[in-house]
């Protein structure tokens, strides 16, 4: 454990990640808000990464795999501090309690889109965009932004990539790991910049009064990291029907495989998507619970017609893709439907996309492995590998599998009991299913959750150990809980 | 003709045989022992060196062969040998063995330089593949592009009284087909229209391949169509036969008791059920009702175990036993012990090696009873003096004409047929007689 070395690269990081408030401050100037907050956080965060990287200017040239995990960390730690500068500094009563702003930043950097805001009018414009700026930053990866665009940054192995890409195994897009990050980021911007144009089209042909250049940004900045965070209280809500379907759309290519895409469009097989049992798996989840939503919307009388169609297939993918954007208040839903928005909590999108959650392709090589077990104990001897799309998974990715959800399971449910016997102490009105709610949705960084937590709702009512609790959850979640939970090993700090 | 073989091991010993009497033989081998022994048995040179040596090649004169069959145990040696020998003899032929099925697949699209490619492995499973389309066969071999089938059958107690027991022209015989030797303890018969088949004859049948599997159905009314294989051992050669069976459709369930060989071989070839266990537990025999398998191949490397397993199995419930045998001498215990059907590999590759040595004329060769006879797929000449003969006027020369190929079509000759120019027949002959029946055609 080279601690120095690890020191060293966070300064690195944390200098350049300063940098990112040169958006907020173009913002700023031209909506005429103050820049210093922006200015100020920028400056701590590069100072205090400068400093570190000049104390530590004697370490050792690479960082091994070992230091990857706490560099991994430590960065989306400090990331979200310097998310939370801004809101401190001029956040006012909403958002300028220490709790509050870091909850505000931990939510932005891992893209849960949970927010503690009650009156979203009070926000400046460039605040606004500075919380929908730093889910655009952390959705792809701030490290693996690094890795891309930095020159020489000093990372050896796959292993700073792989802790911060959601999925169990990395597609290799390059010889080069940079080269992957770049491509990925590439499609990244890509695909946002064409949000923003579709998005913004429809305010300039009328379609949508309430959209505009700036909204159109917003929100792509906000749909493509699968975040969730929106400018406005009501969400997608505020939108038209037009706006609504395009978000949908865009929420489901930013819960695909990205390395599936880039390869689809590259390399022009649209077939690649159809051979893919994990997007394959996803097309039938997201169908499936989209008519199950449709149907309970239209019986229980809450909408119909298209509108019912619509907030069915919406609230769908925006649970599964856990972008968290609402078009209704499924808060106030009946419980079955209530049930079906917690139960796809747990679902999750594609490995390699930019969700959150247990990711599908787990969960696919779950059951295949189920049903191994199954076989075996009828024929002991049997001898069968998991395979996913043809090729054989090795048995250690298997463990690692199982090992994630079972940790996984086992932070939801600690969570959950910590929130809601601080809220029964507080007399905070939590019920059960909500306490779990809330938990399910920070470590799977959804970000709403049921009850007042709700999507139209706030976690402003909370007290400081569940918003603490949450901001745990939500790094862990971030990170796929391994690569944190390695720091608590005895054995990870020997040597 | 001049052959140049290089290696002296149980494949290289079996095409010697073959081939001393009629060619001029160069044996070049590394092992002096092995040399020694051959020189002992047959009229061949030997010269000791390394096969992948240039140098060692031309002193030994591989420049002056017609045919060079590079056939080591070692893939990496036959592909040396086999590329220098094209660049220092321009006209031979070159064959390599392989064991590798990637280097067979790499010659069929022309990437390796050498003019054939023999595959143990495969030919293995391509012998044992045609042995499960038959069941009843001892052995099979497919000439004229599969159209003509050549076929050994036991005949046991219980055959068809349709061919038993009455004389061949009353018996009722599948169409398109011929009875063309009779085996009797150590006799063999060309039959004439007389002769009555007996219990315990092995019988040579010449046909179209409907009519082997009709003879089949004949000969072992209970062994019906394979669908449901066992096969022991993972290694090339059972990974060789478990992919042509699955390719043609057929379940398999492969043993291994390797875990690491267990796992590689479920990983390729997912269709198949692989079992990580010994197969000679009887629980796990009885769990996996290995005995309602039609049938059961013995591929592992030893000898010994395959035959304990094959032993195992019948006592289990397997009706139709095939082993590998990897030594001559494990055939005649193989059959002695009460297995169905053996294959040694190298036999296989040997007699698949020995068909390039043929004249020009002939396309295929097949050795049957350990090379005591022979089938020759062969181009009549031109000045034939067979051709415009009735088949009933010809005189039995201790050969049969069992099928004619004519502008790519089998035809089953009947006793007023005639040969024509251009006719390839199917001739099946004593092997001592094949030299003097292929120059009279």
């Amino acid at each position: 454990m080279d601690v120095k070395a690890t020191a060293n690269l966070i300064g690195v990081l944390m200098k350049y990640l300063g940098l990112a408030v040169v958006f907020p401050i173009a913002v700023a100037l031209v909506y005429h808000d103050p820049i210093w907050p922006f200015l100020a956080a920028g400056a701590i965060t590069s100072g205090v990464g400068l400093a570190v990287e000049r104390a530590t200017a004697d370490a050792a040239v690479r960082v091994g795999t070992r230091e990857g995990f706490l560099v991994v960390a430590a960065t989306w730690l400090i990331a979200a501090t310097f998310a939370s500068l801004p809101y401190l500094f001029s956040g006012g009563d909403q958002l300028g309690h220490p709790i509050d702003a870091y909850f505000e930043g931990m939510s932005g950097f891992t893209t849960t889109g949970a927010t503690v805001l009650t009156d979203y009018d009070e926000l400046s414009p460039s605040l606004a965009m500075w919380r929908q700026f730093t889910q655009w930053l952390g959705g792809m990866g701030i490290i693996i932004l690094a890795i891309a665009v930095l020159p020489r940054l000093r990372v050896g192995g796959r292993q700073l990539l792989e802790s911060e890409l959601p999925g169990p195994e990395i597609a290799q897009l390059s010889e080069r790991i940079r080269n992957t990050a770049r491509r990925l980021w590439v499609l990244y911007v890509g695909l946002t910049a064409l949000e923003t144009l579709a998005l913004a089209s429809l305010g300039w042909l009328g379609i949508d009064e309430r959209m505009n250049m700036y909204e159109a940004l917003a929100h792509a900045f906000t749909t493509m990291p699968s975040g969730g965070f929106s400018t406005q209280a009501n969400s997608i809500e505020a939108f038209s029907a037009a706006t609504q379907w395009i978000v949908i759309v865009f929420m489901l290519l930013a819960g695909a495989n990205f390395a599936l895409m880039y390869r689809g469009i590259t390399r022009r097989q649209p077939r690649a998507f159809a051979r893919d049992e994990e997007f394959r798996l996803y097309l039938v989840l997201v169908g499936v619970a989209s008519t199950a939503l449709v149907v309970q919307l239209w019986s229980y009388g809450l909408a119909e017609g298209e509108a019912a169609v619509r907030a069915g297939i919406f609230q769908t993918v925006s649970i599964v893709t856990t972008t968290g954007y609402a078009t209704a208040d499924f808060a106030a839903w009946p419980t079955l439907s209530l049930l079906t928005i917690f139960a796809l909590m747990f679902a999750g999108g594609s490995a390699g996309s930019t969700s959150g959650g247990i990711k599908l392709v787990r969960h696919l090589l779950v059951g295949k492995v189920l049903r191994r077990e199954l076989d075996q104990t009828v024929s002991p001897e049997v001898v069968s590998p998991i395979r996913l799309n043809g090729a054989a998974v090795d048995e250690r990715t298997l463990r690692g599998i199982a090992a994630f959800i079972l940790l996984y399971v086992g932070f939801w449910a600690v969570g959950a009991a910590a929130i809601a016997i601080e809220s029964a102490f507080d007399g905070i009105e939590i019920g059960a299913l909500d306490a779990l709610a809330i938990s399910a949705s920070a470590v799977g960084n959804v970000g709403p959750a049921l009850g007042i937590t709700g999507p139209m709702g706030s976690y402003e009512p909370l007290g400081d150990v569940s918003k603490l609790t949450m901001i745990f959850l939500m790094w862990v979640g971030r990170l796929e809980i391994i690569p944190v939970v390695v720091l608590l090993t005895r054995n990870y700090w020997r040597m | 003709m001049r052959i140049f073989l290089i290696g002296a091991g149980q494949v290289g010993f079996a095409v010697v045989e073959a081939l001393h009497s009629d060619h001029d033989v160069t044996v070049l081998d590394t092992e002096p022992s092995r040399l020694a022994a051959l020189t002992e048995r047959y009229d061949v040179a030997t010269v000791e060196g390394d096969g992948t040596s240039r140098r060692v090649l031309t002193a030994a004169g591989v420049q002056d062969a017609d045919l060079v069959i590079a056939c080591t145990s070692r893939d990496e040696v036959n592909l040396v040998a086999g590329m220098f020998a094209r660049r220092e003899a321009k006209n031979a032929t070159t064959v390599i063995r392989t064991s590798n099925v990637e280097y067979v697949e790499l010659w069929r699209v022309g990437q390796l330089d050498v003019d054939f490619v023999v595959c143990s492995e495969l030919e293995t499973a391509h012998a044992i593949s045609r042995i499960i389309g038959v069941p009843a066969a001892r052995q099979t071999d497919v000439f004229a592009e599969g159209q003509v089938q050549i076929v050994e059958f036991d005949i046991q107690e219980g055959a068809s009284q349709d061919v038993l027991g009455a004389p061949l022209r009353e018996a009722k015989i599948p169409r398109d087909s011929k009875v063309a030797a009779i085996i009797r303890g150590d006799q063999m018969l060309l039959p004439g229209g007389d002769e009555i088949i007996r219990s315990g004859d092995r019988i040579v049948v010449i046909g179209s391949p409907e009519a082997a599997q009709a003879w089949s159905a004949l000969l072992a009314p209970e062994g019906a169509t394979v669908r449901d294989v066992v096969i022991y051992g993972a290694g090339r050669v059972g990974s060789a036969i478990a992919r042509v069976l699955l390719d043609q459709g057929i379940r398999v369930r492969m043993i291994e008791a390797s875990p690491e060989k267990a796992r590689s071989v479920a990983e390729a070839l997912p269709q198949a059920r692989v079992y990580n266990a010994t197969g000679i537990d009887p629980d796990f025999l009885e769990r996996e009702r290995i005995g309602h398998a039609n049938a059961a191949i013995f591929a592992m490397r030893d000898d010994a175990k395959n035959l304990y397993a094959a032993s195992l199995a019948e006592v289990h419930g397997v009706r139709f036993t095939i082993g590998i045998a990897h030594e001559q001498v494990s055939v005649e215990a193989f059959e002695h012990a009460g297995i169905d059907v053996s294959v040694n590999p190298r036999a296989v590759t040997a007699e698949e090696i020995i068909r390039f040595a043929h004249d020009p004329r002939t396309k295929q060769v097949a050795l049957l009873e350990g090379n005591r006879y022979e089938v020759i797929d062969v181009t009549l000449r031109d000045t034939s003096e067979y051709i415009g003969k009735a088949f009933k006027e010809m005189p039995v020369r201790g050969a049969l004409i069992g099928a004619v190929v004519r502008n790519g079509d089998a035809i089953f000759p009947h006793g007023d047929d005639v040969l024509q120019t251009g006719d390839r027949v199917i001739v099946f002959t004593e092997a001592s007689d094949a030299p003097r029946v292929v120059d009279a055609l």
